[in-house]
C-alpha cells in the first residue's frame, strides 16, 4: 500500500488515525473474505436446485380400451424414465392417475391422485362413489369435484390432467388407441391451479 | 500414595486452571437446598447427550441415499448386534425430549422464571425447543421408509405454501423438484451436523446465562442452601436414570423403532401420519377448509410462537404473568385435545359400532386401520425378503417389494381381475388375505389349481355354484350355450346307482383331482404330488378313458379334452393344467384355441399381441399375478421353494 508513515509507528501507543482505520477496515475485510469466499461456494451449491426447472412429460397411460365408458375410475401407475441426481431409473413409478370415462364419452378425463390440500394420495375403492383422502379427510366425487364444496379441506377440485389420444399399429398390423397424459405437478394449498416450478 | 498424583494435578492445574473450572461448574449455590424440581434442565441435557451418543453410533452404519438408506437402517435394526436397541433409545428418547421441553417450558412460566434478567435466557430456550422439533421432523425422513416418506411429503407440502417463499423453501429443503437422493443428503447434514451444531451452540449459551443469573428459587426458604455438587446433581442423575428406565422400558418393549416398508412414490400410504407430538398439528389442519389452510398450517403456528417469545415481556406485570401462565395452560391442553381428537379419529373403529351417525367418521377410521394393518403385513414382507439367501440387490430392497408376487399380486388382481372373479378362501371368510366381490361373474380363483380346487370342481354340488361355473349368467349352466362339462359332472352320479358304485365314482373323481393338480406342478403340493405318484398315475389312466367304466354317462375327460396320448381331441387342454405357462398363455388370450375358443363370452385378452404396446398388459405383471395365484412366491422357512 501507498502509506508514507514509517514502520516504527505500527509499535507505538497511540496509532494516528488513519492507521488505525486502516487497520480496522483490513481486518474486517481480510476476515470476511477469509469467512466469506468458502460460505459463497458453499452457498452457490447448496441453491442449485433453485436452477433446475421441473419438466412435465406426456406419458403413455394405458389403452382406451382399458377405460370403458361406465363413468367408474380406473387407476393407472405414472412411470417415467427419470433422473435422481446422478441415477438415471427407466420407467420410474412416480405417481399415479384415475381415468374415467362417462357413459358415451370419446374420452376419458385423467385425475391426478395428489391431493391439492397437502399432497396425500387419494384413494379410491372399487365400489365407491366418492374418493377420499386418507390424511385429511377431504372426500370428491367421481368426476373429482370436492363432495362439500368449498367447505372441503381442500382448497380445490382434483386436478384434471391434459389428456390425448393417439393411435398406434403394431407390427403384428394390429392397432389400437392409446391414452396419453400430460403429468403435471401443481402446488398444494390454493385456490388455483399453479405448476410447480 | 497421593503424592505423584497430587503432583500431576498441580501441574495441570497451573497450565489450566483445571480446578476453578471444576469449582465454578460444580459449586454453584442452590438457594432453598436441592430439590426435584430443579431436575428437568439436566434431564434434557442428559436426554441431549444420549441422543448425541446413539446418534453418532448409528452415522457409523447409516447410508443416506435412496437405494441404501432404508436397507443400513434395516441393518442396523435386523442386523448388528444391539442395533434394535440403539434405533429404540434413539427413538424413544426424541420422544422423551420433547416431553420434557414441554415440562421445563410449563415449570419455567408457572415459577416465573423468564423474568428480568432471565428473558433472554427463555428465548435461548425457545430456540432450543424449535431446534429439537427441526431435529425430530428430519430424523422422521432418514429411514426412507413409508411412514416417514409419506409424512414428511405432507409436511414439505406445506412448507411449500408459505407466503412467497414457499416454493423455493420446499425446492431447498428437498433438493430438487422431487424426493430423491438430495433430499435424504439434505435432511442428514441438518439432522447430524447443523442442527446439533446450533443445538451445541444455544445450549451452551442458554447454561452459561444460567450460570450467571443462578438458579431463579421457587421459595428460597425450603431448606438451607445447597450446592449443586454433589446435592443437586445427585437429584439429577437420578432423575435422568429414571428417564432413561423409561425410555428403555419403551424400547424393549416395542422391540426397537419401528421400520416400514421401503418409501414408494407410487405405492399409497394411507396411514401416513407425522410423530405423536406433531399430530395436533396434522388435526389442527382439518379445521381449515379451502385457503385458509395456510392459516392453520403456518400463520397461526407462527403467531402463537411470536407470542411465545414475548412471554417474558408480557409477564412483567402480575396480571401479564398469570396471563402467560393461562396461555401456556390452554396451549397444552389444546395441543392434548388435538392429539386425542387426532387419535379418536383414526382409531374409533377399534371400540365403536358402526351406526348411521358416526358411518363416514366409522368408515375413514376403518380404513386407516386397514391401511395399517395392510403396512405393517408389507414391512414383514419385505423384511422376509431381505433375509432370504439373495439379500438385497444393488438397486435397493424396493425391487424385491415390486418382484414379489405375494406383495404384488394381490393389487394387480384387485385392478385388474376382481372386477369379475373372487379370491375368497371358503375355510376363512374374514381372512385379510380375500378380494371379496359380492356378485361374481367367474370363478373364485382361491386356491386355483389344487387339489381342494379340483375335488370342488368336480363335485356335481358344486361345480354349479357360485365359486366355480355358476355365477352370474354363466354360459356354463342351465341354459347357457356351453353345459357340457357341468352335464357331464352332474350326470355322472345315477339316480340308479348304489352307495358302492356312487363311492367308486367320487373316488374316481378324487384321483383325477390329483392327476390334473400335478399337472399344475404348484410348489405347496410339491410334497404330496411326489408322495402320491401312484395315485396320479391311476387319475391319468381314467382321465385317458378309464373313468368311461366308471361314471353312469360313460365318458372320459379325453372324450372332449386334448389330454397325455390323446391330443388334437379339444379345449381347453389339461397338459399342464394350471401350470405357469399355461396360466400365462390363458391370461394373455383366453380365446385361444388351446382354450376356450368361442366358448369365450367375457373375460379380456390381457396380452395376446407380440407387440407389448397393444397390450394391456405386460409380461411381468401376468407372471406375477399368476404366481401369487398359484401360491408361487419365497417363503422363509421352506428355502426349497424359492429355487
Amino acid at each position: 500500500m501507498a502509506d508514507s508513515s514509517s514502520p516504527q509507528n505500527s509499535g507505538a501507543g497511540q496509532p494516528n488515525g488513519r492507521r488505525r482505520f486502516i487497520a480496522v477496515v483490513t481486518t474486517i475485510v481480510a476476515g470476511a473474505l477469509a469467512m466469506l469466499t468458502p460460505l459463497a461456494a458453499g452457498v452457490a451449491t447448496f441453491l442449485s436446485p433453485l436452477f433446475r426447472k421441473r419438466e412435465s412429460e406426456r406419458v403413455r397411460i394405458a389403452l382406451l380400451s382399458q377405460v370403458p365408458d361406465d363413468g367408474r375410475p380406473r387407476y393407472f401407475p405414472v412411470s417415467v424414465d427419470r433422473q435422481d441426481a446422478w441415477n438415471r431409473y427407466p420407467q420410474q413409478r412416480v405417481g399415479a392417475v384415475y381415468l374415467i370415462r362417462p357413459s358415451g364419452a370419446a374420452e376419458p378425463i385423467a385425475l391426478t391422485a395428489k391431493c391439492p390440500h397437502a399432497g396425500c394420495f387419494v384413494g379410491y375403492k372399487v365400489g365407491d362413489d366418492q374418493f377420499r383422502c386418507p390424511c385429511h379427510t377431504s372426500e370428491f366425487n367421481l368426476d373429482g369435484s370436492r363432495v362439500h364444496g368449498d367447505a372441503e379441506v381442500s382448497p380445490r377440485d382434483m386436478d384434471q390432467l391434459p389428456v390425448e389420444l393417439r393411435e398406434i399399429e403394431g407390427a403384428d398390423g394390429e392397432s389400437a388407441t392409446e391414452v396419453w397424459v400430460e403429468f403435471i405437478d401443481f402446488q398444494t394449498g390454493h385456490r388455483e391451479k399453479i405448476r410447480t416450478a | 500414595m497421593s503424592g505423584p498424583l497430587q503432583n500431576v494435578v498441580a501441574w495441570l492445574d497451573d497450565r489450566t486452571g483445571v480446578r476453578e473450572l471444576l469449582r465454578q461448574a460444580m459449586y454453584e449455590r442452590v438457594p432453598g437446598g436441592a430439590r426435584w424440581r430443579y431436575v428437568w434442565g439436566s434431564t434434557l441435557v442428559v436426554a441431549f447427550a444420549t441422543q448425541v451418543l446413539t446418534g453418532i453410533f448409528l452415522w457409523m452404519a447409516y447410508s443416506p441415499s435412496t437405494q441404501t438408506a432404508w436397507e443400513s437402517v434395516y441393518y442396523i435394526q435386523h442386523e448388528m448386534t444391539g442395533g434394535w436397541l440403539l434405533r429404540g433409545i434413539h427413538h424413544f428418547m426424541a420422544h422423551a425430549m420433547v416431553m420434557l421441553l414441554g415440562v421445563h417450558l410449563l415449570q419455567v412460566v408457572i415459577d416465573g422464571a423468564y423474568r428480568a434478567p432471565r428473558e433472554l435466557n427463555f428465548v435461548l430456550g425457545l430456540v432450543l425447543m424449535l431446534i429439537v422439533l427441526g431435529l425430530s421432523l428430519t430424523g422422521y425422513l432418514l429411514p426412507w421408509d413409508q411412514k416417514g416418506y409419506w409424512a414428511t411429503k405432507v409436511g414439505t407440502e406445506l412448507a411449500s405454501q408459505t407466503p412467497l417463499a414457499g416454493p423455493a423453501l420446499k425446492s431447498l429443503a428437498i433438493g430438487g423438484t422431487e424426493y430423491g437422493h438430495h433430499t435424504l443428503t439434505r435432511f442428514f447434514a441438518l439432522h447430524a451436523g447443523v442442527l446439533p451444531g446450533l443445538l451445541v451452540l444455544v445450549l451452551v449459551l442458554h447454561v452459561a446465562l444460567f450460570r450467571r443469573h443462578g438458579l431463579h428459587p421457587r421459595d428460597p426458604d425450603h431448606a438451607p442452601d445447597a450446592m449443586f455438587w454433589p446435592d443437586q446433581l445427585l437429584k439429577d442423575s437420578v432423575a435422568s436414570l429414571a428417564v432413561l428406565a423409561v425410555v428403555l422400558a419403551l424400547a424393549i418393549y416395542y422391540g426397537g423403532a419401528e421400520l416400514a416398508a421401503p418409501a414408494d412414490a407410487a405405492n399409497s400410504y394411507a396411514a401416513a401420519r407425522p410423530e405423536t407430538y406433531f399430530l395436533f398439528l396434522f388435526q389442527f389442519l382439518k379445521w381449515f377448509p379451502g385457503e385458509l389452510e395456510v392459516w392453520g398450517a403456518i400463520v397461526i403456528p407462527s403467531l402463537v410462537l411470536a407470542v411465545l417469545f414475548l412471554v417474558p415481556w408480557i409477564g412483567r406485570s402480575r396480571g401479564g404473568h398469570l396471563c402467560n401462565v393461562a396461555l401456556l395452560i390452554c396451549l397444552l391442553g389444546g395441543v392434548s385435545l388435538l392429539t386425542a381428537q387426532a387419535l379418536n379419529d383414526d382409531y374409533l373403529a377399534n371400540w365403536t359400532e358402526r351406526s348411521d351417525e358416526n358411518a363416514a367418521a366409522y368408515d375413514a377410521s376403518a380404513a386407516f386401520l386397514a391401511a395399517k394393518r395392510e403396512a405393517a403385513h408389507e414391512a414383514e414382507r419385505v423384511i422376509e425378503l431381505v433375509q432370504s439367501p439373495e439379500k438385497i440387490p444393488a438397486a435397493g430392497a424396493l425391487t424385491l417389494m415390486h418382484d414379489d408376487p405375494l406383495l404384488q399380486g394381490p393389487k394387480l388382481f384387485a385392478q385388474h381381475c376382481a372386477g369379475c372373479h373372487n379370491y375368497l378362501d371358503r375355510k376363512h371368510p374374514d381372512a385379510s388375505a380375500n378380494i371379496v366381490n359380492a356378485e361374481p361373474t367367474a370363478p373364485n380363483l382361491f386356491g386355483v389349481g389344487s387339489r381342494q380346487w379340483l375335488i370342488g370342481l368336480l363335485d356335481p354340488e358344486q361345480i354349479d355354484g357360485p365359486h366355480y361355473f355358476g355365477y352370474h349368467q354363466s354360459p356354463f349352466v342351465g341354459d347357457g350355450d356351453y353345459t357340457d362339462m357341468v352335464d357331464f359332472v352332474q350326470e355322472a352320479l345315477d339316480e340308479e346307482m348304489d352307495a358302492d358304485e356312487e363311492q367308486q365314482v367320487r373316488a374316481a373323481f378324487k384321483k383325477i383331482a390329483a392327476a390334473l393338480s400335478a399337472e399344475a406342478q404348484l410348489p405347496e403340493q410339491a410334497e404330496i404330488d411326489r408322495r402320491d405318484q401312484e395315485l396320479i398315475a391311476a387319475g391319468r389312466e381314467l382321465m385317458e378313458g378309464g373313468l368311461a367304466d366308471v361314471v353312469a354317462n360313460g365318458m372320459s375327460c379325453t372324450d372332449c379334452h386334448s389330454f397325455g396320448e390323446m391330443q388334437d381331441i379339444g379345449s381347453p387342454v389339461l397338459d399342464g393344467y394350471m401350470s405357469r405357462q399355461w396360466m400365462i398363455d390363458f391370461v394373455r388370450n383366453p380365446a385361444d384355441e388351446r382354450f376356450y375358443g368361442e366358448m369365450n363370452d367375457r373375460m379380456p385378452a390381457f396380452a395376446p399381441h407380440d407387440d407389448p404396446r397393444l397390450n394391456q398388459l405386460e409380461e411381468k405383471s401376468i407372471g406375477l399375478v399368476v404366481d401369487w395365484l398359484r401360491g408361487d412366491w419365497y417363503r422363509p422357512d421352506d428355502a426349497s421353494i424359492s429355487d
